[in-house]
């Protein structure tokens, strides 16, 4: 059975919110508000700011990463290329010179460290191309120092040998 | 049209959430006449209803975010006021509910005459002189429209323990407009 006093408040609910509180409350809210919000706005703000700096620094790191970082590595590439052009020049040289002394003679212990040399160049050639490093920079270009010192050596010693023979002169080229 | 006016503070939500001041207003006018007297009616004090009101719209603009849309704005807006108020009832320990039987009767009780005095002024006089768990599980559930689960969860007692309040309020509440009719 419906009792009546809750009957009587469910049909009259609308009337029991018959007060109002005072403006004071809102003046009290927006003031409080008012401080946060600023702070809201201004943290989207600067939020939406660094997003900005964010992207267009991606931008630029990225797209440059794919233009201006290979001329980067292309410029200190062909410096290295020249530095190898010219010892390759140079070894290439000797070696012819050293082909011509000993047409006749085997090639022995220095042909087979040279070849040695020239085997471990070639590794640090594909190495320089997987992750080129100052390191491997540095090891092909000793690599290709050591092998100038001993064609020089080499030289050296068959000039010694043939001097009576020949009248070619071997270039003493210090390095 | 539920759907309408859903949308309509939606939109008004998403503003409010991005800090339109404006937003912020419309909210609270559209909001704050219920929200005061729900806080009215637990708290029994203009002046703390008004408090806890102010102190409800700061909280709930400032966490708007966590609002999800689960419930309607009013309902989640609500929840937030009923909280504030019960915890300024309670911080003055007024007094707690009370642990006698007198009122617990039976739900079916025949209905009691009123006289033709039965009016919302008079009714809410009496509900006033409720202590205050009794009036707060009443003006939950027959006003503010709980069940008893929410109840228990809000207050936080049991479900049968909400039930028993609200019995034993209706029945003093009962008693008291029959004292003055």
């Amino acid at each position: 059975m419906k009792d009546r006093l809750e009957e009587f408040i469910r049909e009259n609910r609308a009337a029991f919110d018959d007060k109002e509180p005072s403006e004071k409350v809102w003046s009290n809210i927006n003031a409080s508000l008012g401080l946060r919000r600023t702070g809201v706005w201004n943290s989207l703000v600067l939020w939406r700011a660094a997003a900005v700096i964010f992207m267009v620094l991606c931008g630029y790191l990225l797209i440059p990463k794919n233009t201006e970082n290979p001329i980067a590595v292309d410029s200190a590439r062909s410096e290295f290329d020249d530095v190898e052009a010219f010892y390759i020049r140079q070894i290439s040289e000797k070696v012819e010179m050293i082909d011509e002394f000993q047409k006749s003679e085997g090639l022995n212990g220095f042909t087979h460290d040279f070849q040695q040399l020239e085997a471990m160049y070639m590794v640090l050639k594909e190495e320089i191309k997987t992750s080129p490093s100052q390191k491997v920079k540095d090891a092909l270009v000793l690599n290709l120092l050591i092998r100038i010192d001993l064609l020089n050596q080499q030289l050296h010693k068959l000039e010694k040998e043939y001097k009576k023979d020949s009248q070619d002169e071997p270039k003493k080229q210090s390095v | 049209m539920d759907h309408g006016v859903l949308n309509m503070h939606d939109e008004l939500i998403a503003r409010g959430k991005a800090g339109d001041q404006e937003a912020h207003r419309r909210l609270y006018k559209l909001y704050s006449k219920a929200m005061y007297n729900v806080g009215l009616r637990i708290t029994r004090s203009e002046e703390e209803a008004e408090d806890v009101l102010q102190e409800a719209f700061i909280n709930a603009f400032r966490n708007i975010d966590s609002y999800r849309g689960d419930a309607t704005f009013g309902a989640w807006l609500k929840r937030i006021v009923v909280n504030k108020a019960i915890n300024a009832v309670s911080r003055k320990k007024h007094d707690p509910i009370p642990d006698d039987d007198r009122w617990d009767i039976a739900e079916d009780e025949p209905p009691a005459d009123y006289g033709d005095g039965l009016t919302v002024d008079r009714v809410k006089r009496c509900m006033e002189e409720l202590p205050d768990g009794y009036r707060t599980v009443l003006s939950l559930y027959l006003l503010e429209g709980y069940d008893h689960q929410e109840i228990g969860e809000i207050m936080g007692i049991s479900e049968s323990t909400s039930k028993s309040q609200l019995n034993r309020a209706k029945a003093r509440l009962r008693e008291l407009l029959m004292q003055k009719s």
